[in-house]
């Protein structure tokens, strides 16, 4: 950032906070994506020093995320709802400022790195906290309902979520081109055993280990909002308990952190309902299905020539493990 | 006609220098790139130890599940969407034959 968008920041962060003396102290690049960036920002102001994380976009935005006025919305209904995030602060739509729309939120710590968490079984106060905890998280999530005025981005709600899902992981694979009949054998498996729809709430998405900032004491933020979408909470108990996303740990079969039970009794206690095994179940196939069509998405931008990268040339490799575990899951279903 | 050894025993003596060798001496931040070349490197290895017969045989049951012509694997994808595979044990003998095969080569420790 220049000397002059450093200016115009302070200036509008000064007006935004209500702070004319405000000062800004460093500013550091904390991570860098194909679609955003993070920036730890340091400010000095009358009262107090903040930290601050200032999140914009890369120059080569995607259309398949939400946008940052989108994010922060979603940041803010989630907050308002006590799901433990990162507080959002100040939205500026003007491009003229930094460059690009941004928003900034309070800097929350912790890490969430996945292979490092799994093997610290004291983070968030030990696995069966941690697990309950993480419970507690989703319900509160999926208490947010439709229909919202504040969230219009996220258009109708799906009249049964688990097809729409079905549908859209069909699209994809035809827009890829590549036969994948291992994927549609469990695609198919997944529609002949689709549990009716249930009323649609706020589905996080992507809530797994290493989207998932973590301390000592507990869940610091629940990270990354961009695929938020109106459907099945379940989805995301699937998501989180998918054998694929245990990062190794298999045997805490919520995200490798602790113990489903623990997840669901958290779950249960602030949701008011008992969750139901068989429906998250059905999920953890969808979410087997739906990594496998990220990976080979993601393989593909390698193949391609689009962005020749090691990381995402390997990412492809995952596919046949994940096909193997959806053959089994689609007997079982 | 080649000399000896060839590609599948290079990358694997390749590999094992790079583990035993230059992992340990590099920087941290440089792990995670090392540790993805090792598993390209093994996957490669994996993938030119498959035997041409295995995969030929694969492709002779596909076609007598799907019959003869072009693209079997795609209309074999399609057949299982429409529905007209369902509950096929040939079929589904088939794709977890061809899964291992792939897992093989990918990911041998799913296979237990």
């Amino acid at each position: 950032m220049d000397e002059a968008a450093r200016g115009r920041l302070r200036d509008w962060l000064a007006a935004a906070s209500g702070d004319a003396g405000l000062r800004i102290g460093a500013i550091q690049k904390l991570s860098g994506g194909a679609i955003q960036q993070n920036w730890a920002l340091d400010v000095e102001g009358a009262a107090s020093a903040r930290r601050w994380v200032l999140r914009t976009d890369s120059a080569a935005v995607l259309a398949v995320s939400h946008s940052r006025p989108a994010e922060f919305a979603l940041l803010r209904a989630a907050h308002q709802a006590g799901v433990t995030v990162a507080e959002p602060l100040f939205l500026c739509e003007d491009s003229a400022i930094i460059g690009a729309p941004f928003f900034v939120m309070a800097r929350v710590g912790g890490t969430a790195l996945g292979p490092r968490v799994v093997k610290d079984g004291a983070l968030g106060g030990g696995r069966e906290r941690l697990a309950e905890r993480l419970g507690r998280e989703l319900a509160r999530i999926h208490a947010i309902r439709p229909p919202r005025d504040d969230l219009p981005f996220l258009g109708a709600p799906p009249a049964d979520a688990g097809l729409a899902a079905i549908a859209m992981l069909r699209a994809r694979l035809d827009a890829a081109g590549v036969p994948r009949p291992v994927l549609e054998w469990g695609l198919r498996a997944a529609e002949r055993g689709a549990p009716a729809p249930v009323p649609p709430v706020l589905v996080h998405n992507d809530f797994r280990t290493g989207n998932l900032m973590l301390d000592a004491s507990g869940v610091t933020a629940v990270l990354d909002w961009e695929f938020a979408a109106w459907g099945d909470g379940h989805a995301d108990l699937g998501w989180l308990c998918a054998k694929c996303w245990r990062f190794g740990n298999v045997a805490q079969e919520a995200g490798g952190l602790g113990p489903r039970d623990a997840l669901y009794a958290g779950y249960a206690a602030e949701s008011g309902a008992a969750v139901d095994d068989a429906r998250v179940r059905w999920w953890e196939l969808m979410a087997h299905l739906r990594w496998a069509v990220i990976a080979a998405d993601q393989a593909q931008r390698h193949l391609s020539g689009e962005e020749r990268s090691l990381e995402l040339a390997l990412t492809g490799h995952i596919i046949p493990e994940l096909e193997w575990e959806i053959l089994a899951m689609a007997e079982a279903a | 006609m080649l000399e000896k050894p060839g590609g599948a025993d290079l990358l694997a003596t390749a590999r094992d220098l790079l583990l035993a060798e230059l992992l340990p001496a590099l920087p941290p931040d440089k792990v995670f790139a090392a540790r993805m070349v090792a598993n390209a490197m093994a996957i490669a290895a994996r993938g030119l130890a498959v035997e041409a017969q295995a995969e030929a045989a694969l492709q002779a049951r596909l076609a007598a599940l799907v019959g003869e012509g072009a693209d079997p694997l795609a209309r074999l994808a399609a057949g299982i969407r429409a529905g007209r595979f369902d509950g096929d044990e040939a079929v589904r003998n088939w794709l977890r034959d061809a899964a291992r095969l792939r897992a093989r080569v990918s990911a041998p420790r799913a296979l237990g």
